[in-house]
């Protein structure tokens, strides 16, 4: 039992990293209107940043922070010079330069910090005991930050005025637009947004497992799988996806072995889709 | 605030939907644009609200030409429009609607939104204010807050004209209002947009329904494969042997 309750957790601390990934997915889906490839490559600069601001402070939080800023400032630098320019193209246009965007962020990391793993530093802490299950305070800060992290984003889109319009854009863009709302105020604060929520999803895999500057791109398909199974446009759904799938893979590894776990996000993806095709929490698409 | 167009052609391809429109919307007057279908009259609303690419021709709001500004510029300066069949934030709610398309909103500057929160609270409570205001006024209290896109088509029409009126409008232009409403609210809607005209805002009306648009506006302009074809009061221009014939077929 034990056994299962640990991989159940290290299941839920996987799902917070894919469920952030996919909320900035579903959040630039939603509004952007096209699928960003270059999530996994921003949540690969928010850990270099975080790892960064952590060996110059030995301070989780300055990294933790520094890592976020990072991503946000990728996120609109990659607004300004490139989705915006592109904004009156096709959605697939936008997806193929955020390709570019991925592999260009993804070299300059490679050349600036080389392409050996590099791990957070961070002091041994003896794992507390609940029962038979180990539990690590670690684990329990990952998730306390990402909560907060999710309190942020859904506080901005539900409590304040520029969220309103963020989900007036998602709603529907051209009418937004003759109601007098600045698509760019709108999508400044998407893009940094979504670039400091991929940015965070990026700290917590560094956290847990290695910093290298291939691993964004590694965790770019289980967090699409998660925007879909969603509902693509749905940022609670992204998230319960995420955890949804960071726990299925968990649990099953037992049983699949580690690497073909990944292969169940998409079994997962497929079954949704065949199922129920706009996603857990998909809204319908009016016909327009 | 007077709307000038001055040969203003749009073109799809080869086909000219809009043909050398030249006309003046006085301020705060009710004007009304009747024309059969395929006349270019929604084209017309939708070039001159920036919701097309410019096609040719001036645009003019007051002093200013806005023939290259974007929609939302041109909603700032206070022209706005509706659409034949309603549209609104589906997902949003009635009240969240209303609130969205209020100006002025420092909120959505996220500097401000951190750093200046009392200010940010306070243009919230005006907006809230107004917001309640329109809903009273249209009568939507029973369902301000209600998803949108879960209103009737009738409900539909009555947001739409509050979402306009939000964005503090001094010329609303409005795409087949009593579309498929039933007389009741025609009525009631008439009643709205003549309250609004007695406060100073111009309407430019595109309808059908000749006899509700005849009792309210005072100039009427008849449009017919993308050109104006008459002007005048609508008795006058009703009474054209070329209006009823491009328009009724020559039936009557």
């Amino acid at each position: 039992m034990a056994f299962w309750i640990e991989l159940l957790i290290s299941g839920l601390v996987a799902g917070l990293v894919i469920g952030l990934s996919a909320l900035s997915i579903t959040l630039v889906f939603g509004i952007a209107r096209f699928p960003n490839a270059a999530t996994g490559d921003t949540m690969t600069v928010g850990a270099y940043g975080a790892l960064l601001g952590h060996r110059a402070t030995n301070s989780l939080l300055v990294g933790g922070l520094t890592g976020a800023i990072a991503g946000a400032i990728v996120g609109f630098l990659g607004y300004w010079f490139i989705f915006r320019k592109l904004a009156q193209r096709s959605n697939v246009a936008l997806l193929v330069a955020s390709i570019g965007l991925a592999f260009v962020l993804r070299a300059i990391l490679g050349v600036s910090f080389g392409h050996s793993q590099q791990v957070f530093q961070l002091p041994l802490v003896r794992p507390w005991r609940i029962g038979d299950v180990p539990v690590h305070p670690n684990d329990l800060v990952l998730a306390g930050a990402c909560a907060t992290i999710l309190a942020i984003v859904f506080a901005i889109l539900h409590l304040t005025p520029i969220g309103r319009r963020m989900r007036a854009v998602a709603d529907d863009p051209a009418l937004a637009r003759v109601s007098g709302i600045s698509p760019s105020s709108v999508m400044t604060v998407l893009w940094l947004l979504a670039g400091a929520v991929s940015a965070s999803a990026g700290i917590v895999a560094g956290i847990k497992t290695v910093v290298s500057p291939e691993m964004g791109w590694d965790l770019l398909l289980p967090a699409f799988a998660a925007a879909i199974v969603g509902g693509i446009g749905s940022p609670v759904g992204a998230v319960v996806a995420g955890l949804l799938i960071g726990v299925v893979q968990e649990m099953a590894t037992p049983f699949v072995g580690f690497t073909y776990k990944i292969a169940l996000s998409f079994l997962l993806m497929l079954v949704v889709l065949l199922v129920r095709p706009r996603g857990l929490f998909g809204k319908l698409e009016g016909a327009r | 605030m007077k709307l000038a167009l001055r040969d203003i052609s749009v073109r799809f391809g080869g086909f000219k939907a809009v043909d050398g429109i030249s006309l003046a919307i006085e301020p705060g007057t009710l004007v009304g644009i009747i024309g059969p279908n395929g006349a270019g009259k929604s084209t017309l609303f939708s070039m001159v609200t920036g919701f097309l690419p410019h096609g040719e021709g001036v645009v003019s709001l007051g002093e200013a030409d806005i023939s290259r500004d974007t929609p939302f510029g041109r909603a700032r300066r206070g022209m706005v429009r509706t659409f034949q069949v309603p549209r609104e934030f589906a997902h949003l709610t009635v009240r969240e609607n209303l609130m969205a398309a209020a100006p002025g909103q420092s909120g959505e500057n996220l500097i401000d939104l951190f750093f200046r929160p009392g200010k940010v609270r306070n243009e919230e409570d005006a907006i809230r204010r107004e917001v309640e205001e329109t809903i009273d006024f249209l009568k939507l209290r029973a369902v301000a807050d209600v998803s949108a896109g879960r209103l009737s088509g009738g409900q539909k029409k009555l947001l739409e004209l509050g979402r306009v009126l939000m964005t503090k409008p001094k010329l609303i232009l409005l795409d087949e209002p009593f579309a498929g409403v039933n007389p009741v609210l025609i009525e009631e809607l008439s009643g709205h947009i003549r309250a609004l005209n007695q406060r100073g805002i111009g309407f430019v009306i595109i309808e059908h329904d000749l006899s509700a648009l005849s009792r309210l506006v005072s100039v009427l302009h008849v449009m017919d494969q993308g050109k104006l074809l008459a002007s005048g009061a609508p008795a006058e221009v009703l009474a054209r042997k070329d209006v009823r014939e491009a328009y009724l077929g020559g039936a009557a």
